[in-house]
């Protein structure tokens, strides 16, 4: 015989001024199996939760039904309170009166309070066939990958390698540094952006945790949280770079130019190359699209000049593989290509340039030695256009999102123009001025009063040429007349985008994203570095644009909950999971098809007692499920029992009603 | 239409800060100024609206406005103004400047206004003092509207506020004095 305890809370007035709980207590008091039933203004209280325990043991119960707010809420609390008083914590069951009852019937206390009752006799019903579970244990490989070496990549992998927890960092280009690395200085403070970043770079590359795979991307991800196997691709670099020294004989004799990404295409490289001069490891990669040697089997200066011997042509793809128990995803962000916008002749006027375009001009180790230039004649600009939201917010160009970082690197790019050139003038076009942030604000009222850039407010609505200046068009809403401004130069301040590759990674990592691209957290608020896959966490802006700070905020928040996991030897998991019954598994594998965390696979087992013949069934791997129940739903055979929803827990609710 | 970028540096606003020795760049637009002013309903441009001109060197545009001519000195603007900018002084400064380049707003009113502040200067001179009935009655003749306000003199007269007669300062021919250095020393620019 079951004896339940029933323990029902007024929630101050959120439960009491909508449900009649003194009468909700006398009727849950006439069922059976109800040997004890009380009410209490806060149940999850310490008072409150000493009455469960005082109770378990005085009336000998042998399951608990809590009626109060929602188990989102408070469950874990209350299962805690029946452990400290030595009983199963998975005995305990809420009854949601408040949520589902007090909270959405406030205009009828009868109807209210009857389905209270109903909430609680079905609760008590289903805690009646409530079973002992346990805790599941689940080891852990210690070792965690980071995917992208930007600085939300690095500080990761530093964090977590500094805990001591093996690191493996796959950076998809040949060094890691990021769009940082392309930064001059950096907002608020005008701290060189190289001279913060570089040393960060060289500890990667001398970290003992730190296992540093460039030129390399993920290309497949199986297992589960603790339990993950990685497959790597490291591109083929035709150079050895253990025996490469880096002396950059290579790259100066390479006779084949190729437009230079990392200065955004201003100058060139070579086709043997390292992006920068600072880059980390400083060894020299083929881009295979355009050396002549490997297209047409002419050329082979490089391997002529390498007295190391370090060039091999005939170097293929590797697949490396590595057990790994958690995942941080900082695949970055793209800048968006504003050809769209038409209007402003982009693609038409050459001065038209984009803001990371600039950036690299001013840049102390760009390709005009830190001097903007127009690229039409190589003058440099007296006046220039800053135009702000480009592609951000605006919904006919597909992006409604505010790209959060523009408003300030705008500002910088003013001051920065007013240091490089100081007789320049910066207008700047913009829509709002968003400058949250410690010392933003302070940075915006620098550019404007100390550096002098005249803000206008408006978006601009076309841009012509007149001879070789270009008239720049837009409304100034301070005034509220249509301003034109004789520019030697504009810069676009172009969204920031989720990378394009991020929709294939998330399929292949099994988690999702958003309809921009950007990988989606498991909670916007209280969740925002996980998620919704366990040991998968995401740093920096794949998942949403952020300025540096937030970036590396958000990396070390990672590392905090790699730290977290990896804590133990095995990880507690939850007991609600799915088990299949071999007896009953046809093996049509509907189940494997609708779980949505990868957690069923295909098993063989004898077809019967001693047989060597073999069939098809379903298996479960308990450390992936995370209870949904789909497989439960979608089983013809009712194979499927989902611990703490077992069939007869969920029919006990239905009859009691 | 505004074309701006070809006039080179901005001296319009240069001018206006040494006069008025507040920095019109420190003006982020937020509009309390406007709100603030009593009179910013009858100004061509609200404060605001010519801090923004001063700051795109706009010269004659604000030159021509009646804004600092309808503005009271009352310092109400300045007095909230989150950055702290004396506005009042940037509203003298352009007016002085308007006068300095004689580039003035032609409306009756800004000549009626300007008509008043000659009067009250010369009353000074004078008596040391205002002397109002005097002061008004030079007003409607001046601006040849004999009987504006007439119909409130008997109220005034019987409530005390208008004195009939008026009694200079000792020291108004120290004043008197002043306003002679002043006026060479303008004649000397």
């Amino acid at each position: 015989m079951a004896r339940v305890g029933v323990f029902v809370c007024f929630c101050g007035a959120n439960i009491a001024d909508y449900v009649d709980v003194p009468q909700v207590v006398e009727e849950v008091k006439r069922i059976r199996d109800v040997k004890y039933a009380i009410e209490y203004k806060y149940m999850c209280s310490d008072p409150g939760q000493g009455m469960i325990r005082d109770a378990i043991v005085q009336y000998k119960l042998t399951s608990i039904v809590v009626a109060a707010c929602s188990p989102r809420m408070h469950e874990k609390t209350f299962r805690k309170a029946l452990s400290d008083a030595g009983m199963n914590p998975y005995l305990l069951e809420v009854a949601n009166i408040r949520e589902h009852s007090s909270w959405v019937h406030q205009k009828d206390k009868k109807a209210a309070t009857e389905k209270a009752m109903d909430l609680c006799r079905m609760a008590v019903a289903k805690s009646i066939a409530n079973e002992q579970l346990h805790e599941i244990s689940v080891p852990v490989t210690k070792r965690a990958l980071v995917i992208g070496g930007g600085i939300a990549g690095i500080q990761a992998a530093l964090d977590i390698a500094d805990a001591r927890i093996p690191v493996v960092l796959v950076e998809k280009s040949p060094s890691i540094g990021g769009k940082m690395a392309q930064l001059d200085e950096t907002f608020p403070t005008l701290d060189c952006s190289q001279c913060i970043l570089t040393p960060k770079m060289v500890d990667v590359a001398s970290h003992p945790y730190i296992e540093l795979i460039p030129y390399a991307e993920v290309l497949e991800l199986q297992g589960f949280v603790g339990n993950y196997k990685v497959k790597i691709k490291k591109k083929a670099s035709y150079v050895n770079f253990k025996t490469c020294t880096g002396c950059g004989a290579c790259w100066q004799k390479c006779p084949v130019k190729v437009p230079n990404e990392y200065n955004m295409g201003i100058d060139k490289r070579k086709a043997i190359y390292t992006p920068f001069p600072q880059a980390v490891p400083n060894k020299p990669v083929i881009d295979a699209e355009h050396c002549t040697m490997l297209l047409k089997g002419k050329c082979g200066i490089c391997a002529k000049v390498c007295l190391p011997g370090a060039i091999d042509y005939k170097m293929e793809d590797e697949i490396i593989e590595r057990e790994i128990g958690a995942v941080v995803v900082a695949t970055g962000y793209d800048m968006w290509d504003p050809k769209p916008y038409e209007e402003y002749g982009v693609g038409r006027f050459k001065d038209i340039i984009t803001s990371l375009e600039f950036e690299r001009m001013v840049s102390a180790n760009g390709p005009t030695n830190g001097v903007p230039v127009r690229p039409s004649d190589g003058k440099v600009p007296k006046n220039v256009v800053f135009i702000k939201c480009i592609g951000s917010r605006d919904e006919a160009k597909g992006i409604e999102y505010c790209s959060k970082i523009c408003c300030m690197y705008t500002t910088k790019h003013t001051i920065l123009l007013h240091h490089k050139v100081h007789d320049s003038h910066s207008y700047v076009f913009y829509m709002d001025i968003r400058a949250a942030g410690k010392g933003y604000e302070e940075f915006v009222k620098k550019a404007q009063v100390d550096t002098g850039a005249t803000y206008l407010r408006g978006r601009v609505s076309k841009i012509y040429k007149k001879g070789d200046k270009l008239m720049v068009r837009g409304e100034d809403a301070q005034i509220g007349q249509v301003v034109e401004v004789e520019a030697d130069l504009v810069v676009l301040a172009t969204a920031v985008i989720a990378p394009k590759d991020n929709p294939d990674l998330a399929r292949l990592l099994g988690i999702s994203y958003d309809k921009y691209g950007y990988l989606s957290e498991a909670h916007p608020k209280l969740r925002p570095v996980e998620t919704a896959k366990a040991g998968i966490f995401l740093a920096g802006c794949t998942q949403a644009p952020k300025d540096i700070p937030d970036t590396v905020s958000q990396a070390s928040a990672c590392a905090a909950k790699v730290c977290g996991l990896f804590s133990g030897d095995t990880m507690k998991k939850d007991p609600m999971v799915s088990t299949i019954s071999n007896e009953y598994c046809s093996g049509c594998q509907n189940c494997v098809k609708v779980c949505p965390y990868g957690a069923i696979v295909t098993d063989e087992v004898p077809v019967g007692h001693g047989s060597k013949e073999l069939r098809t069934v379903a298996k479960i791997n308990e450390g992936v499920c995370q209870g949904c129940g789909s497989c439960v739903a979608i089983c013809r055979s009712m194979a499927i029992t989902l611990a703490g929803f077992t069939d007869p827990q969920i029919i006990n609710e239905i009859v009691s009603i | 239409m505004i074309t701006l970028g070809t006039q080179g540096k901005n001296t319009f606003l240069e001018a206006v800060n040494v006069k008025s020795g507040a920095n019109v760049l420190e003006c982020y637009q937020c509009g309390k100024c406007v709100s603030t002013c009593p009179v910013s309903q009858y100004m061509d441009f609200p404060p605001r609206e010519i801090m923004q001109m001063i700051k795109l060197g706009l010269r004659n545009e604000c030159y021509m406005a009646n804004s600092h001519w309808f503005c009271l000195t009352c310092s109400a603007c300045s007095g909230r103004c989150p950055r702290e900018i004396d506005i009042p002084a940037v509203m003298e400064a352009v007016r002085h400047l308007a006068i300095e380049e004689n580039t003035i707003n032609t409306s009756t009113k800004v000549k009626e206004i300007r008509k008043f502040h000659q009067i009250f200067l010369e009353m000074i001179k004078r008596y040391g003092r205002n002397y109002e009935l005097r002061m008004m009655a030079e007003f409607n003749i001046r601006t040849r509207n004999l009987f504006k306000d007439m119909h409130l003199a008997p109220k005034a007269l019987l409530k005390g506020k208008i004195p009939l007669g008026v009694k200079p300062l000792k020291s108004a021919k120290a004043i008197k004095r002043m306003y002679e250095i002043a006026e060479k020393l303008e004649k000397k620019k």
